[in-house]
């Protein structure tokens, strides 16, 4: 399975939120391989703390893999890698973790069609090794959205399930621009069925993830006084049914990962001691990952809407 | 001189295992030569010898720049219609001459490359086994690969795999090494590599040794990864066993250590089988994987049984261990 995580705007924690997703489908027992696809700035390795990688990889990263300068692109096991020791010991059971990060030096290229190509190639090799591949694009629309577009169009990989999750935060400019990136002129649909996906189809296999959110029932608000709650609800209530109108609703979402303030300071991978020993960060945080996690392989969810 | 090679190992993209003349077409790489293909004791297909030209720095552990110019040798293997192995090597000789000549020359010895200026034999040998090589200095694993991917995207096989399973790299060197130095030393390096020193005489066919010892390297590794994922003594039976059945069905008949070693090698495999034994481990994989086949039998069974009676059996078949002995 390949995943594509987007964004339309920066800041949304799509990386975050993704790599956090990928590290608890590598606990439920899946091989997992994070592709760093975010050209102009390749900092997922900071993510996973590793510091060799903090900044992407001079030994041949994506960037060198996509435009044929190496064979074997760099790979870091987060298991045995990692700077942070609670990454460093893998739990029974685990699956493999392998971040695949881009080259240092390495800026945004075209889509040309030779990437393609090596793009078809890699994502077949990896599919050997892998149950899920977490592809990070850069926010908006990018080459590299582009070139992954038009490798799963390509035969080669006509029988390899890919979803996209759309990521956007619960405001009025991240909802209107999340539906921009996907349903408007030169949006993901155009841009796909001009590489040969069927719209339709395509539509099918992409669903939003809204993050940074306030719930309701949220210990921050509970010292926000009652005009201000009040408040609160009315933009919620407007949120939804701008969502709603923009195709960006309920039923186009995937999943929802509640406002945590260790993502919000230090974007990190969420361990269980994060939670339970040391409770810097949200139970509920890590609870809406692994929700996700599942989702992205349950095939109800990916229903015709 | 000394040789250098990496085997690359993995599982071949394709469902159901190949037969003799589908492995001929996958690897029919070059025209006007045919595979060489044998049955016994088990299926294996080799590719025709390809080359490589090449004109680059050679690895080196002192950081000196030596270059070398010549051509790399690489085939392919497919063992069982299953497994897929890229073998890449080159002997490197010290040159004729201290600046490059025409390439007539090097095409005329196919899989030397030679030397510019003095070789260091032991340093290049050292710098090969390496992790992390200099960038610009001779990538035997990117020509492998490249052979690996042809083969893999070839439009005879399916494109699919029974099960996930990584593939390893096997880095080899034979040279005559420094007095006292040990005939054969393998190490498991980080992640999927793998270093192995030979002392000898070099002669190329080694690579069969070298396959050989990678392909049943792989196999170990692959067979390990497979129990390490089943959870034995944490999942329930069912669970396990259909966690292990890959292994069962399409790995364990491969096992047949030094089977296509040439005489003159075979003294290393016995030092393979003496320490770390090899097939020692692969027996207690086996006998592992078979006794929790076995376990979840017997816990179907006795759940057969007790559907059909209504009760607890009356011969304790039962697998459910460290049941209560006052159990009626």
């Amino acid at each position: 399975m390949l995943v594509f995580a987007i964004s339309d705007k920066g800041g949304t924690g799509r990386s975050v939120t993704s790599t956090n997703i990928a590290f608890r489908r590598a606990l439920q027992g899946d091989d997992v391989c994070y592709l760093d696809f975010d050209f102009g700035s390749p900092t997922v390795g900071a993510i996973f703390g590793v510091r060799s990688a903090e900044r992407g990889t001079e030994r041949g990263g994506m960037h060198s893999y996509l435009q044929e300068k190496t064979e074997d692109p760099y790979r870091v096991d987060i298991w045995t890698d990692s700077d942070r020791s609670a990454l460093r010991s893998r739990p029974p059971g685990a699956g493999q973790l392998i971040l695949l990060p881009g080259d240092s030096s390495g800026g945004e290229f075209p889509a040309s069609p030779r990437a393609v190509d090596r793009c078809v190639r890699l994502f077949s090799r990896l599919r050997e090794e892998f149950d899920l591949c977490m592809v990070d694009l850069s926010a908006g629309r990018s080459y590299a959205a582009d070139m992954v577009l038009a490798a799963t169009a390509r035969a080669e990989l006509s029988d390899v399930p890919f979803r996209w999750l759309v990521f956007h935060r619960w405001t009025r400019q991240h909802i209107i621009a999340a539906a921009g990136l996907v349903f408007e002129r030169r949006g993901l649909l155009d841009v796909g069925a001009a590489h040969g996906h069927d719209k339709t189809a395509l539509a099918e296999r992409i669903r939003f993830v809204r993050t940074a959110v306030v719930e309701a029932n949220a210990p921050e608000r509970s010292a926000l006084r009652s005009t201000q709650l009040a408040w609160l609800d009315e933009c919620d209530r407007d949120l939804h049914e701008l969502a709603r109108r923009h195709g960006v609703g309920r039923t186009a979402m995937l999943g929802k990962v509640p406002l945590d303030p260790v993502l919000q300071w230090r974007e990190q991978i969420l361990v269980d001691e994060d939670v339970y020993a040391s409770q810097i960060a949200n139970e509920s945080t890590i609870r809406a990952f692994d929700h996700i996690a599942t989702k992205i392989f349950d095939a109800r969810a990916w229903e015709g809407l | 001189m000394l040789i250098m090679g990496e085997v690359q190992t993995g599982l071949l993209r394709n469902l159901g295992e190949l037969g003799e003349p589908k492995c001929r077409e996958v690897l029919g790489l070059v025209s006007g030569e045919e595979p060489r293909t044998s049955m016994r004791p088990l299926p294996y297909a080799i590719s025709p010898e390809q080359f490589t030209g090449v004109d680059c720095r050679l690895p080196g552990v002192s950081g000196a720049r030596i270059r070398g110019t010549g051509t790399v040798a690489q085939h392919a293997v497919i063992v069982g219609g299953r497994v897929l192995q890229a073998s890449a090597y080159a002997t490197v000789v010290a040159g004729a001459a201290d600046h490059r000549l025409p390439w007539s020359h090097y095409l005329a010895r196919p899989g030397d490359i030679e030397v510019h200026g003095r070789p260091r034999w032991a340093d290049m040998a050292e710098g090969f086994m390496a992790a992390e090589m200099p960038m610009d200095a001779l990538n035997l694993s990117a020509i492998g690969g490249r052979l690996m991917a042809a083969v893999q995207e070839s439009p005879h096989l399916d494109g699919k795999t029974p099960f996930k399973s990584t593939r390893t790299h096997l880095r080899w060197v034979l040279w005559r090494g420094e007095a006292g130095a040990p005939p054969l030393l393998l190490t498991l390096g980080k992640g999927s590599l793998r270093t192995l020193r030979l002392t000898g005489e070099p002669a190329t066919d080694v690579t069969a040794f070298c396959e050989d010892l990678a392909l049943h390297d792989w196999l170990l590794t692959t067979i390990q990864a497979i129990i390490q994922r089943a959870l034995i003594g944490t999942a329930a039976p069912s669970q396990i066993a259909a966690r292990l059945a890959p292994a069962i069905d399409h790995l364990m008949h491969l096992w047949m250590p030094g089977a296509r070693v040439p005489d003159s090698y075979q003294h290393l495999w016995k030092e393979l089988e003496r320490r770390p034994g090899f097939s020692r481990q692969w027996a207690s994989s086996v006998t592992r994987i078979r006794d929790q086949i076995a376990v979840n039998t017997l816990s179907l069974l006795s759940a057969a049984v007790m559907t059909e009676s209504g009760h607890e059996p009356d011969g304790d078949i039962s697998p459910h261990r460290g049941a209560s002995q006052d159990d009626p």
